[in-house]
């Protein structure tokens, strides 16, 4: 059974658990937060390379074109 | 276990474990404070005694942290090791909040039993040159801005701040303190009543898993991170 009268004591017990839970709740919010941030930054840019590697592989018919020289 | 200085192969490993060690955390907490507010108040202490279930695990992970993050800083300085670095980095602000938690909550403890909030004696005075070794840590990253230099810089004051461990480990034995001495890890018997033994060793467990989640995410995301700053880099060069 759960004993929540902390009297006399309350001012002492109360304070104690309740800036635990909110720091503990402050770093989780902040790893999760940070995780989600950077992990949606690495995504973007590395579609970005391999968008930007697939247009090294098949280039487009201008640079091809630019690359042989002006048609005749 | 050497494998996994790999940061790909580290990656790949942690992905699954770090969704297991949150809910674990999560659970071991409930259930931890539930059977903090469950047990009966000390005969001596009276209600106050459910401080010790979150003063404790912050003092003990609190010290935990500073251990990873030294060690760390050593694989990080000797063998330049990038991994060692991040995972020095990402054990320094949950360790800090962790030995921070213990000063506040060990005041908040103090005033009623010892009629003061603060002593100069030699366990809290060890316990806060240890926040300070925290904040110092963080601080000369931060005003470094070759972070090269800010994270060597860093690493040799990491390994500085090993040396305070165990002298707030052993403070209790080898100074008069107003600090009780261990009284759990005394070898022979526990002075701790066993009926808080439950809330303790859970709420103990639950720090411990939270750290380890807090830690391994804070690697894997310093991981992500300076992939990006390499990517734009490269982008940069490209341009």
């Amino acid at each position: 059974m759960l004993d929540l009268d902390m009297s006399p004591y309350a001012a002492f017990v109360w304070p104690a658990w309740g800036v635990s839970a909110l720091v503990l709740a402050a770093l989780t919010a902040r790893a999760v937060v940070a995780s989600r941030k950077w992990k949606r930054e690495l995504e973007r840019l590395e579609k970005d390379q391999s968008a930007t590697s697939d247009a090294a592989v098949f280039p487009r018919p201008q640079v091809v074109r630019s690359t042989i020289g002006p048609e005749a | 276990m050497f494998g996994l200085s790999n940061p790909q192969r580290f990656m790949d490993f942690t992905g699954p474990l770090t969704p297991v060690l949150w809910t674990a955390a999560a659970v071991l907490l409930a259930v931890g404070t539930w059977l903090s507010f469950s047990v009966p108040a000390d005969y001596q202490q009276g209600d106050t005694v459910r401080i010790m279930f979150v003063h404790v695990p912050a003092a003990v992970w609190g010290l935990g942290a500073y251990s990873a993050l030294g060690v760390s800083s050593f694989f990080a300085l000797v063998f330049r090791h990038a991994l060692a670095d991040a995972a020095a980095r990402a054990a320094a602000l949950p360790g800090a909040a962790f030995t921070a938690l213990a000063l506040f909550t060990g005041s908040l403890w103090g005033q009623p039993m010892w009629g003061t909030w603060w002593v100069w004696d030699a366990r809290l005075t060890s316990v806060l040159v240890l926040f300070l070794f925290y904040l110092g840590y963080m601080a000369l990253r931060a005003s470094i801005d070759d972070e090269q230099k800010g994270a060597r810089a860093a690493a040799v004051l990491g390994l500085v701040g090993l040396i305070n461990l165990p002298i707030v480990k052993f403070s209790v034995d080898w100074w008069n303190t107003l600090h009780q001495p261990a009284s759990f890890l005394t070898p022979g018997a526990s002075g701790l009543d066993p009926v808080y033994l439950p809330p303790f060793l859970t709420m103990l467990a639950a720090y411990g898993v939270l750290f380890l989640a807090l830690w391994l995410t804070a690697i894997r995301t310093e991981i992500r991170r300076r992939r990006v700053l390499t990517l734009r880099a490269r982008q940069v060069l490209e341009a």
